[in-house]
């Protein structure tokens, strides 16, 4: 899975190398560039191109003129000064960009552009996507208040337009208008935050969405609400809008990656560690392990640890040394050590010195109820090590307060499967059962069969995520008509050069 | 005249003796709100009302908690959750109720008398992001579930039985759900034992499941089906499960034969 996602980044990169801009183009270039690639988008109905200029964004916002080149952009696009979309647009802009580069520089670009860029003007798309760029813009200068406001007008609007093409724009403008509402105080966790707000509109986003089968915006809003009711600890609803919503099997690979994620969130605080395993598992693994994404990856990664740990399982040495996680997953690291060889001091210590982290990261309630699982490996332990063992050294071993304590604690292990033994009241003992041979139970063939499964559901998942061009078939069909039509006339000529060639050889066999 | 007569009916829940006639003035009480427009927060409801409001579903609460009616006591539980988390500035003079943590509290320890695990959680998880730690590992009527639910999960009975014990439970209306949790610890212990130990010595057994009389010890066994004999109980499940367990080979074997054909259909579709 991890090698073809891989492949398909490197894959997209190299072609945007080949079309899309080339590095040294001024970022005025980029955006106005970007309006034919949405222009061909929406001509040839085909929501790749519009993903490319979506892409450019990155570049774009890194350059140092970006606002300049916005302006540009905005004035390229919209010749007309009075015309009210550029009006709303600029509004946004820093005040001298606005009036003297729309006086002076506005006439000169539309001597140049009106005649060049005629076809760009009413194109809905367009304006979606400076608005997009404008919302960039006034997140990355902090400008919060202006931006969410901003984005609130701009999301009715979009949602007004119902063009397929307009989709995966739509699904950006709806990420940035969360994402300003998120920083806007009070911040999330308080039941006053402004997050709270929002979730009227974007559950009507995601109504509109599924309705008009916009499969971009549905999985974008879906995976927004999920962490807006994430964060401010609503699980229960998060929970609801799981059970009656269903996340659409074409959705983008990050999207499908954020719902993961947040799924397997959901489930480990509920408990449910083995669907949280799974959900985790197959998040970490299609998400990108280098690049601006890394951070998703550690903080799945993080997460994954915790959810593992609790089902008793132990992460593989091997997570904690790849060089994206190592410094990352420091904390885990040490919690695991202390976890897996079952002391209880060592765990509180470890819990207790990397607090901050473990609470910044939303790990910390998941952690406090490691706490079990860190005493069943310490009984575990000792029973692996000692045929026998008394309560009282269970006790002093396990730093547990009683013996009563102690007996309890190794009955519940020992009904929970986690140690073979039987316990000797009159003498205190724990006595282990020797181990009997696990390949005469069906174990084995259980574990192979769910491997078996695996590797299944993952081919599954493959084959069902190749994706094939829109039209692809039309063409076969046109090339099997030539085809067809260059074989009549390969016939017609075979039978015209047989008629010669039969000549010939009649000809030829006469003459033997 | 509506806000009076709801001050009347506080005072009147307030005196121990009219537990019996409390739903019927909390009823009335619910229509006096339904008239002040104040059983739902909203953005103009006073801070008296607020206050009202706030209070006679406390009451309501805590009075279904004794009269043992949880389905209601969980209804009057998500009622305040809008007041719960309104802002402070909203209470203004008023100030904030009082028994907030007591009812979340109480709440707490009814998702663990019934054994709803993963809703105890939630909720937590919610607690802390809401109000920060320090509050909650302040807050004694918080900390008591989360301690329970702690012995609980690792299986320190003892500790679960010392907690429920007259003087370490906060307040009397957590002392009702004290029988459900040593029914339930006594469960637990008594499937431990079936699988811990091969026999135990009655007296022992009084000792472990916090019995009172040998009699009593006898009585139990007998409803969990095992036998007592010279004085020792033995488990039966235990002997019967290994039969299974051998058992369980052998018919198995219909679930290999069904999982290889899956695989070679499988292999049919790949190939």
């Amino acid at each position: 899975m991890a090698d073809k996602m891989d492949i398909d980044a490197a894959n997209g990169e190299k072609e945007e190398g080949k079309i899309g801009p080339a590095p040294g183009l001024p970022t005025e270039r980029v955006i106005t560039n970007n309006f034919n690639l949405i222009n061909q988008a929406v001509d040839s109905f085909d929501a790749r191109f519009t993903l490319r200029a979506l892409r450019s964004i990155a570049t774009i916002r890194k350059a140092a003129n970006f606002p300049e080149a916005l302006a540009i952009g905005i004035r390229t696009a919209f010749p007309k000064p009075q015309n009210n979309a550029r009006r709303v647009l600029e509004e946004m802009l820093p005040e001298g960009m606005r009036s003297s580069g729309g006086q002076q520089n506005g006439s000169g670009e539309a001597n140049g552009g009106a005649v060049k860029e005629q076809d760009v003007v009413e194109i809905a798309e367009v304006w979606a996507y400076l608005g997009v760029l404008v919302q960039v813009y006034l997140f990355d200068h902090q400008e919060y208040q202006r931006g969410a406001d901003f984005s609130s007008n701009f999301v009715d609007k979009i949602r007004s337009f119902n063009r397929r093409t307009m989709d995966p724009i739509g699904a950006k403008a709806y990420f940035y208008y969360a994402l300003f509402h998120e920083n806007l105080n009070p911040l999330p966790p308080s039941k006053q935050s402004p997050v709270i707000d929002i979730r009227p509109k974007l559950l009507a986003a995601l109504r509109s969405a599924v309705i008009r089968k916009d499969d971009e915006t549905q999985a974008a809003v879906t995976v927004l609400l999920l962490r807006n009711y994430i964060s401010t600890a609503d699980i229960t609803q998060a929970d609801l809008l799981i059970a009656q919503t269903q996340f659409p099997a074409s959705a983008a690979n990050n999207q499908v990656c954020r719902y993961l994620y947040y799924l397997g969130r959901i489930r480990a605080i509920q408990l449910a560690y083995t669907e949280a395993h799974a959900n985790l598992e197959s998040a970490t693994r299609k998400s990108p392990t280098a690049g601006p994404a890394v951070g998703f990856y550690q903080q799945a990664t993080k997460l994954l640890i915790v959810v593992e740990l609790l089902m008793g399982d132990i992460p593989e040495r091997s997570t904690f040394r790849q060089p994206s996680l190592e410094s990352a997953l420091h904390p885990y690291f040490k919690l695991v050590q202390a976890v897996r060889v079952g002391d209880l001091q060592a765990f509180l210590k470890c819990v207790h010195a990397f607090e901050q982290q473990f609470r910044s990261d939303g790990t910390y309630t998941l952690i406090l109820r490691l706490r079990q699982n860190v005493i069943k490996t310490g009984v575990r332990m000792l029973s692996l090590s000692y045929s026998r063992i008394s309560l009282r050294d269970i006790c002093t071993r396990l730093h547990i307060s009683s013996e009563e304590s102690a007996e309890y604690i190794t009955a519940k292990a020992i009904r929970d499967g986690v140690i073979e033994a039987t316990l000797d009241h009159t003498h205190g003992h724990l006595i282990t059962t020797p181990a009997r041979d696990a390949y005469s139970t069906t174990e084995p063939s259980e574990a192979f069969h769910a491997r078996i499964e695996a590797l299944l559901g993952m081919r599954d998942e493959c084959v069902m995520a190749m994706r094939y061009p829109m039209n692809k078939h039309r063409q076969e069909i046109a090339e099997a008509a030539k085809a067809r039509e260059r074989e009549r006339e390969l016939a017609k000529e075979i039978v015209e050069g047989d008629a010669d060639a039969d000549d010939g050889d009649e000809g030829g066999f006469e003459g033997m | 005249m509506a806000e009076h007569e709801l001050k009347q009916i506080i005072s009147q829940l307030e005196k121990p003796s009219n537990l019996q006639q409390a739903p019927k003035l909390l009823s009335r009480a619910k229509l006096g709100l339904l008239h002040l427009q104040a059983l739902v927060p909203s953005s103009n409801t006073s801070p008296q009302h607020l206050l009202l409001a706030t209070t006679v579903l406390e009451h309501g609460a805590l009075l279904s908690i004794r009269l043992k009616d949880t389905e209601a006591f969980t209804r009057y539980y998500q009622q305040l959750q809008p007041f719960y988390s309104l802002p402070q500035g909203r209470w203004q003079r008023a100030g904030k109720p009082g028994n907030q943590s007591k009812v979340t509290g109480l709440y707490l320890l009814l998702l663990l008398s019934v054994g709803d695990y993963a809703g105890f959680h939630t909720v937590l998880e919610g607690l802390e992001m809401s109000s920060g730690k320090e509050q909650i590992e302040k807050d004694e009527l918080i900390q008591y579930p989360v301690r329970l639910e702690q012995a609980l999960m690792e299986g320190s009975y003892d500790k679960v039985w010392g907690e429920t014990k007259g003087e370490r439970v906060p307040s009397e209306e957590f002392a009702v759900f004290s029988e459900v949790l040593i029914n339930t610890i006594r469960s637990e212990i008594a499937s431990c034992s079936e699988r811990a130990y091969p026999s135990l010595p009655i007296s022992n057994a009084k000792n472990l499941l916090f019995l009172d009389s040998e009699g009593a010890v006898i009585q139990f066994a007998q409803a969990r089906g095992w036998v007592a004999k010279d004085g020792r109980i033995y488990f039966p499940q235990q002997e019967a499960e290994m039969l299974a367990a051998e058992k369980d080979v052998m018919s198995s074997s219909n679930t290999v034969i069904e999982n290889t054909l899956g695989y070679a259909r499988k292999l049919e579709t790949i190939v």
